[in-house]
């Protein structure tokens, strides 16, 4: 977490700089920051049922694959995206390039390496597959096989 | 039998490719060590400082025999000439060199066969009953249901990154010969009150240190709605289970802290929202279509006037290796590679296809795996076992021990394990000496004795009518003894007999306790009944006297 708590800002699709609170500021200061359009930091141990209902007040949602192991974020981006329909951006941040592939069919809308690759080409890894064998938040124009 | 379609094929060559692209990073240092280990895991290969594994899965526990060719071919092009197959239906070699595994698993993807999932922290291979269709009874035949569920959760994008591995059982016979309730994830196909087909769904078992046994989270799961409900279920996991602490990192310690009906509410709350989404229903098509895939190559047919043979050593075999068959006219032949003193489960590139040709003349050329790491036929004509048997003899695959107390499940254990206790394989060795006399092993009957060098319990010693546990005690080696636990009829855990032994006295405590078992017996009672009815006081009695 040390790394996200340094982000203050975060540019989004449309290159705005939308300014960030901590998911627990948030839950504790929801009356102030629902006015202020801002994002939402989450890590991997934030309960997100409990934002369910304030998702219109959002505009960007970020979330932190920075522990490569930790699987929680694909939850919560699939939840956040599928089941809450939430129609702002799902940034991941901290991201690595193995898992690009499994963060964008889980709902991640878009995202931030954490390491800076030399050499690799980013596409094979978010799309290597020409099939796929379920269905996701999204998926990312494969074919869905059975 | 079924065959991956050229799409399926295609996707595992994706798999190899992005794989080989992983490996080729990190011997070029552009990948560490800690995500590569992740990585690598999940495509079955470990690394260990001499040598390095992979495990290759064996769906369902099913192969051709042109599956267990392109594995010999393996064995003897990439490692040393063998193979070993394990208790959950994969197949490990021992001895690959790290450049070559990307060729290796071309060779294999040729023939449909993988390493996806056979390790790390997500669903592995998906076992099922390795008498799937054989069977009277039986609901229905489990390979068609693991196929559609293996594929579900392949590289699935939500649950590839599970605090545990997750490892999935699904039965569909009157005996489990899948364990299923010492997996993390239990499925036992029944019919309901109104004849519809579905699952009873156990979550929360486990061996090792805590040894659990499953609970049932739902007693009723329609079949088509089978994906929502385990992906609800892994969704509480992925979420919830501890990944705070290494060594509570699997489903049975989540379930055991919330409790199985908190846990069960929990799935159930998620499931709401998912069960009826057209897009999570099991696809009945494709089950049809799998069905045919799988349904036996084999008609009943009759045998009249066919006569056995008479031969002392083929009815001591027959006796013990040989199950009748729901199909007229046919046998299930059951073949272990065990050899004393060898670690079980091993096999020559040689025996491989030997059981390849055999099979191809006497089964249909199918063979499955099983979890005491044996090879069975499952369509033997009845009038040509005795054929079999005489080649089986020839190639020195027909003990008469087989299915008798000598055929011990034992893990490697000190002799080549770095993490165990005691040795293992030893101990088997003496128990086979004691007990030698072939009267004898016939009198005692079918009885398991499963010995594990350490609380990993590779050998599944928990489950087993004696279980022994390597331990150290004062710097030696000693023996925790557990008895009569069980999974066929129903699952026990095997209950600790008292303090450990010391691997001097731990043949003569296995003798005791075998001799009170046959006083004790009446007529045929296995070893599981005497102990239900006398308790474990007369054994303990004995053995500590
Ligand atoms: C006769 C030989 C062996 C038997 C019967 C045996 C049995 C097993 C089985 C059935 C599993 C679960 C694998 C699966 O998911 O399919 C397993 C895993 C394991 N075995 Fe063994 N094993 C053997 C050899 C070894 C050796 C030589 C070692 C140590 C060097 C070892 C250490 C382990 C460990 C640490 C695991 C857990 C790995 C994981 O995370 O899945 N085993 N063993
Ligand atoms: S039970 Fe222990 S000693 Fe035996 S193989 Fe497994 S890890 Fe090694």
């Amino acid at each position: 977490m040390s790394e996200i708590l340094q982000i203050e800002s975060i540019l989004n699709k449309d290159y705005e700089s939308v300014n960030l609170v901590l998911f627990q500021e948030w839950i504790e200061s929801f009356d102030k920051l629902s006015k202020l359009a801002v994002g939402i930091i989450v890590g991997p141990s934030d309960d997100v049922s409990l934002i369910k209902d304030e998702l219109d007040f959002i505009k960007l949602i970020v979330l932190d694959f920075n522990n490569f192991d930790d699987g929680r974020g694909y939850s919560q981006a699939y939840l956040l995206s599928k089941r809450w329909q939430f129609t702002g951006e799902i940034i991941g941040i901290n991201a690595h390039l193995d898992q690009l592939q499994f963060m964008i069919r889980s709902g991640v809308t878009s995202y931030v390496l954490l390491d800076s690759y030399v050499g690799v080409n980013e596409e094979d890894y978010a799309n290597g597959f020409s099939i796929c064998y379920q269905e996701a938040a999204n998926n990312s124009g494969l074919q869905k096989k059975y | 039998m079924y065959q991956y379609s050229p799409e399926d094929s295609n996707f595992l060559v994706e798999r190899v490719n992005q794989f080989e692209k992983q490996l080729k990073r990190h011997l070029a240092g552009d990948l560490d060590d800690a995500k590569f280990r992740s990585l690598r895991l999940r495509n079955g290969l470990y690394m260990e400082l001499h040598a390095h594994m992979l495990r290759v899965a064996i769906p369902y526990g099913t192969l051709s025999s042109t599956q267990l060719r392109s594995l010999a071919d393996v064995a003897d092009k990439y490692d040393r000439g063998f193979g070993h197959f394990t208790t959950r239906q994969n197949i490990q070699f021992n001895w690959i060199e790290l450049p070559e595994i990307a060729n290796l698993l071309r060779d294999l993807s040729d023939e449909g066969l993988h390493a996806i999932q056979t390790s790390g922290k997500a669903t592995r291979n998906i076992t099922a009953d390795p008498l799937s269709g054989l069977t009277d009874g039986e609901i229905e035949d489990a390979r068609p249901y693991c196929e559609l569920i293996r594929r579900w959760f392949n590289l699935h994008p939500e649950f590839s990154w599970l605090p545990g591995k997750f490892k999935i059982a699904i039965n569909g016979a009157k005996l489990d010969e899948t364990a299923l309730r010492i997996h993390d994830l239990g499925l036992r196909l029944v019919r309901n009150s109104e004849d519809q087909l579905g699952f009873s769904v156990f979550v929360g078992g486990g061996l090792g240190a805590a040894a659990m046994i499953a609970a049932e989270t739902a007693s009723f799961v329609k079949v088509e709605d089978i994906l929502s409900y385990l992906e609800s279920t892994m969704r509480v996991y992925n979420l919830k289970g501890r990944r705070d602490h290494q060594k509570k990192l699997r489903i049975k310690f989540l379930v055991r802290e919330l409790g199985a009906d908190e846990f069960s509410r929990l799935v159930d709350e998620d499931w709401q929202q998912t069960k009826n989404d057209p897009n999570l229903k099991l696809n009945l098509v494709e089950l049809e279509q799998l069905k045919k895939d799988f349904a036996l190559p084999i008609k009943s047919i009759n045998l009249g006037g066919f006569e056995e043979k008479v031969d002392f050593n083929y009815s001591i075999w027959k006796k013990n290796n040989v199950r009748s068959h729901k199909i007229n006219g046919f046998s299930i032949v059951n073949i272990s590679l065990t050899k004393l003193g060898a670690a079980p489960g091993d096999a020559t590139s040689e025996q491989m296809r030997i059981l390849a040709d055999l099979g191809e003349k006497y089964s249909a050329s199918e063979l499955r795996t099983t979890k005491r790491q044996t090879i069975v036929f499952p369509y033997v004509r009845k009038d040509q076992v005795y054929d079999l048997w005489q080649s089986l003899e020839k190639y020195g695959l027909a003990s008469p021990h087989q299915g008798t107390l000598a055929q011990i499940v034992a893990c490697p254990g000190r002799d080549y394990c770095d993490l165990a206790k005691a040795v293992s394989i030893p101990i088997a060795t003496r128990v086979q000496e004691r007990f030698n006399d072939m009267k004898t092993l016939l009198d005692i009957g079918d009885l398991n004795i499963n010995i594990s060098g350490c609380e990993n319990s590779c050998a599944h010693h928990h489950i087993a009518d004696i279980g022994l546990l390597g331990m150290q005690k004062n710097g030696e080696e000693y023996y925790q003894i557990t008895l009569a636990g069980e999974t066929l009829h129903e699952t026990v855990i095997g209950k600790k007999l008292g303090p450990s032994v010391s691997g001097e006295n731990i043949i003569d405590a296995v003798e005791i306790i075998v001799n009170v078992y046959l006083k004790n017996r009446i007529d045929q009672e296995r070893f599981t009944d005497v102990f239900k009815r006398i308790g474990i006081a007369p054994f303990k009695e004995k053995v500590y006297e």
